[in-house]
């Protein structure tokens, strides 16, 4: 068995900062655009919780990149395209056959990637382009006075909104996944306990290694 | 000699006319108390005199002195019957105005509109005698100021319907959640049509009949609202409160607005079925786990 430290201090406060700020937003967000459910949030309260929480998100998404780029968390986020798609294959293969053969993992975090490719692309996508569409859309929304009346003939609220709301529900598959995955590790809680001492576990390293 | 200094003295004395001293003072010396009122002899109903002076000073026409509006001869009393019947046109005095066109009402459609108006066309004894005055007072009127509440715009805008309208509330039993539309909406903008004269709202008021009985004009991707109060309620809250503020606790959003029955639809389905899978793929773990588990037992 051996250890890696993966996940810094700085890394692990963003991450469960941010996963309260999504918490809240989805919960929020569902009461706004399904107001008068019983089991979802007053309009009143959601309306500025709603508004708030994402203006904390933009700080939080700036936070991030700039914790990258302070630090070499960064390295994760670089695609090596040399064998990009047979890891990937072998990756998605995995989950979808071999996870269900007790087959090992063929990926093994280490300090120098974390991520394996099909984590990787994720990521990628959801730090990179679906939380800054999210986060504009949302700045749209709330400062919509400053829209021009239509964009590309549409009225400009509405595509603001589309937009917002396809980025909130990809984001809401997201997490799902996300929380789906996290107990997909050596053990269910593996990955958990890494995320929050930020020592990642690997009992089968060095038998395949 | 004597003579002559004495009638230069004078002179400023005798070149005042009696007319000129007339200032709004003189009015509101009688017209600023409260109980300044007579009972129309015909109608028998009481004529409130009565102008209120802070009011006033705060409308829209608290600059003007009495006598530019009121031209007549009022140097006696009691005023002369034809100087208090001359009728006074907005419309007129409005357009004369170097910004007319600049502002942000153009009294010709005003006028367009209100002729096509339910107060200008229906034959109810009610309606009889309604003119801009009706709701407009001129001694207090002022356009929505920045700064005020939108609850309280929408209070003030609909206390002035419903003074004459006291029925209202009943008709209105049809409406789901009428207190909360109340509190939010103004009178004005189910009331009216949507036009494209680019004015904040129409003075074209509907008859209950043809005004807005439908949901979908405002909880939907077109909301009428939005393009209404709230698009100019914003604009002004910007301006006093400053991006952030405005961006939190702002009051735009419309129920149903930014809701599209295909996407939510798309979306919950692919939710659903995404935790379908995630729950089928846990339980072949499981499974898998457990075939491992007897192997090694």
């Amino acid at each position: 068995m051996s250890a890696s430290y993966l996940y810094p201090r700085w890394v692990r406060i963003w991450h469960w900062l941010n996963a309260l700020l999504f918490a809240i937003l989805i919960v929020s967000g569902g009461s706004l655009h399904f107001t008068g459910h019983p089991w979802l949030l007053d309009f009143a309260t959601a309306r500025p919780l709603h508004n708030i929480t994402g203006l904390l998100l933009i700080i939080s998404w700036v936070a991030f990149i700039i914790g990258n780029v302070m630090t070499n968390n960064d390295r994760h986020y670089r695609v090596q395209w040399r064998g990009f798609l047979g890891r990937l294959f072998t990756q998605g293969r995995y989950y979808a056959v071999g996870i269900f053969r007790n087959e090992p993992h063929p990926f093994h975090p280490s300090e120098a990637m974390k991520f394996n490719t099909l984590q990787q692309l994720s990521y990628l996508g959801v730090m990179y382009v679906l939380v800054p569409l999210l986060v504009i859309s949302g700045a749209a929304f709330l400062l919509a006075v400053y829209l021009p009346d239509t964009i590309f003939g549409l009225g400009s609220i509405w595509v603001v909104a589309m937009l917002h709301l396809t980025v909130a529900y990809s984001l809401v598959l997201f997490v799902l996944v996300h929380l789906y995955i996290i107990t997909t590790g050596d053990t269910v809680t593996t990955n958990l306990r890494a995320m929050l001492t930020g020592w990642h576990r690997d009992d089968q390293q060095e038998t395949t290694k | 000699m004597l003579f002559l200094i004495l009638l230069l003295m004078a002179a400023p004395l005798l070149a005042e006319p009696p007319a000129a001293a007339t200032t709004n003072m003189t009015c509101l010396r009688c017209h600023g108390m409260k109980t300044l009122a007579y009972r129309h002899p015909s109608t028998g109903k009481i004529v409130d005199l009565f102008v209120e002076q802070v009011a006033l000073s705060h409308s829209v026409h608290g600059k003007l002195a009495c006598t530019e509006c009121h031209d007549g001869d009022f140097a006696h009393y009691p005023h002369r019957a034809e100087t208090q019947q001359r009728s006074l046109s907005c419309v007129k005095c409005h357009e004369q105005q170097d910004d007319a066109t600049k502002r942000h009402y153009q009294f010709t459609t005003i006028d367009a509109e209100y002729a096509k108006s339910i107060h200008a066309t229906s034959d109810a004894v009610e309606a009889a005698a309604f003119n801009c005055h009706s709701c407009h007072d001129p001694h207090r009127f002022h356009a929505s100021q920045i700064g005020d509440s939108l609850a309280t715009i929408i209070h003030n805008d609909n206390a002035l319907c419903l003074t004459c309208h006291e029925q209202a509330r009943l008709k209105h039993a049809w409406l789901p959640n009428r207190e909360r539309h109340w509190e939010t909406v103004r009178c004005l903008d189910c009331h009216t049509p949507v036009t494209d004269s680019k004015q904040p709202v129409s003075h074209h008021i509907l008859s209950a009949a043809d005004s807005n009985h439908d949901c979908v004009s405002c909880h939907s991707k077109n909301s009428q609202l939005l393009n209404r109060l709230y698009r100019y309620r914003a604009a002004n809250d910007v301006a006093s409160h400053g991006w952030l503020n405005t961006a939190i606790f702002n009051e735009a959003y419309v129920v149903g607005m930014s809701r599209s029955a295909v996407l939510d639809r798309l979306a919950l389905v692919i939710i659903g079925l995404t935790l379908c899978v995630l729950l089928a793929h846990g339980i072949g773990r499981y499974r898998a786990q457990q075939r491992l588990l007897r192997k090694q037992q």
